[in-house]
């Protein structure tokens, strides 16, 4: 991008990039807000698929006839890493299940940048609140930490206005 | 066999490929579904309260200028605007969390099309350390539900090589004339008037305003000229009238933005006194030779 540099540098003057534009940031109602929409979100998915996805339970109302089906019968990427109650009685399979999911997640996650690059940046990186750093990259949520939900149908057409 | 790692610093890019560029049903392909990326509403007139236009220019400034720093590939920056429009065109959002919203749509802007993305703690120390890390990643995920994890936006960077491919140009000034309209794209993202345009229209638009603005037309001006338009009229398939419009507009914002620049520059001089050549005056004044190539 070294081309704007030059051409649109007059937009900026002599600021640093490093600045806060619109002053402090309300967390707690930051936080808030992010539950509001998270909920929102969730609501909207329920009525869309016609399941509740917290109890994970099909929706009466819902244009879509759920039927179960066997988490072995589907292939590993649809299974689901939260064991539901009512499977405990096949922990062996289940376990395996949760080990499989975990593993493939955590390579998933590891950084790729290089060792080197990362030793060079981390003075950069690190936020002057310590010890909150040490868990993020780990901490980095899945889709599956808000819809517990295991796909049971596994292909449906998609809704127009996608 | 013997396996060498040649891996390096630099990133390793693929070249252009001809099968893609050379092929009509690529272009034409692009832009029946650019119109899908556009955002839906012009979102200052209904759905946000607290938020004006010219805080939607600070923040794009703002992300244009991590964006350089960071040395992202060209398309973060547009497709960064792409997502923050069409997350305020149905979310209305409180002045004080706009940085926050830049800053997550650079994030995965950045994500979906780098090989070495920008971190989640490094984009907030850009922020000035205003929000964590742990709230980015929380936003990351509102705002993919707002866009639907649709994030493979078209956007006007698609469209540069298949219309500079199409059009008679020196092969020798095609990277010079590249480089102007990216910048140009750039320049239309932080102005909200191009918000609501398709992508294909201010990547035509940019090319013929590089193209006027680097006089590769001025040899033959007659010839160029007006067919100019017309042909890259043809390649998009925008109306040559719209594009002539919007050619102008975006001619216009440069200017404007280079005005303001220069009203800038002069305030910080006289702020500073004749005698106080600091070192970022220096860097300034020898910083746009580009602009002076544009001739305007």
């Amino acid at each position: 991008m070294a081309s704007h540099k030059s051409m649109l540098s007059p937009l900026r003057g002599t600021r640093r990039a490093r600045r806060n534009l619109f002053g402090p940031v309300d967390r707690d109602q930051l936080q808030v807000d992010y539950q509001a929409a998270l909920r929102k979100d969730l609501d909207e998915a329920s009525r869309r698929w016609g399941f509740d996805f917290k109890s994970d339970e099909p929706l009466e109302t819902g244009d879509f006839k759920w039927e179960g089906v066997p988490e072995t019968r589907v292939p590993l990427l649809y299974r689901s890493c939260v064991v539901a109650p009512r499977r405990a009685e096949g922990p062996r399979v289940a376990d395996a299940t949760v080990l499989t999911k975990g593993a493939r997640v955590e390579k998933e996650n590891l950084p790729q940048t290089p060792e080197k690059r990362a030793g060079e940046l981390e003075a950069l990186e690190r936020t002057p609140e310590k010890g909150d750093t040490a868990g993020l990259k780990r901490k980095q949520t899945n889709i599956t930490d808000f819809y517990q939900a295991k796909r049971k149908v596994v292909w449906m057409p998609r809704k127009s206005g996608e | 066999m013997e396996l060498l790692c040649l891996e390096m610093d630099t990133n390793i890019r693929a070249r252009p490929d001809p099968n893609l560029l050379r092929d009509d049903r690529v272009l034409q392909r692009l832009l029946t579904i650019e119109e899908r990326f556009l955002p839906q509403y012009s979102y200052f007139k209904g759905v946000q309260k607290d938020i004006q236009p010219f805080m939607r220019r600070m923040v794009a400034t703002w992300m244009l200028e991590v964006c350089e720093e960071q040395k992202c590939e060209e398309e973060v920056f547009p497709l960064a605007m792409n997502y923050l429009d069409r997350f305020l065109a149905v979310v209305p959002i409180k002045k004080c969390n706009l940085q926050l919203l830049g800053a997550v749509c650079m994030f995965l802007a950045s994500k979906l099309k780098e090989t070495r993305p920008l971190t989640a703690e490094k984009l907030c120390i850009y922020t000035d350390n205003s929000i964590r890390p742990q709230e980015l990643l929380e936003w990351e995920l509102v705002v993919l539900g707002k866009l639907k994890w649709n994030l493979a936006a078209v956007t006007p960077n698609d469209f540069i090589e298949h219309i500079v491919r199409r059009l008679p140009l020196p092969e020798d000034k095609l990277a010079l004339i590249r480089k102007h309209v990216q910048t140009f794209i750039a320049l239309c993202a932080t102005d909200f008037r191009f918000a609501m345009y398709p992508p294909s229209m201010i990547a035509t638009g940019s090319v013929g305003a590089a193209i006027c603005g680097l006089q590769l037309d001025s040899a033959d001006h007659c010839q160029w000229g007006d067919s100019l338009t017309d042909l890259l009229a043809k390649i998009t398939n925008t109306e040559v009238d719209v594009l002539k419009e919007c050619q102008e507009q975006i001619e216009r914002v440069l200017e404007s933005s280079l005005r303001e620049g220069r009203q800038q520059q002069q305030q910080q001089q006289t702020q500073r006194g004749p005698s106080g050549k600091g070192l970022d005056e220096l860097d300034q004044s020898s910083t746009p030779t580009d602009v002076r190539d544009v001739n305007l």
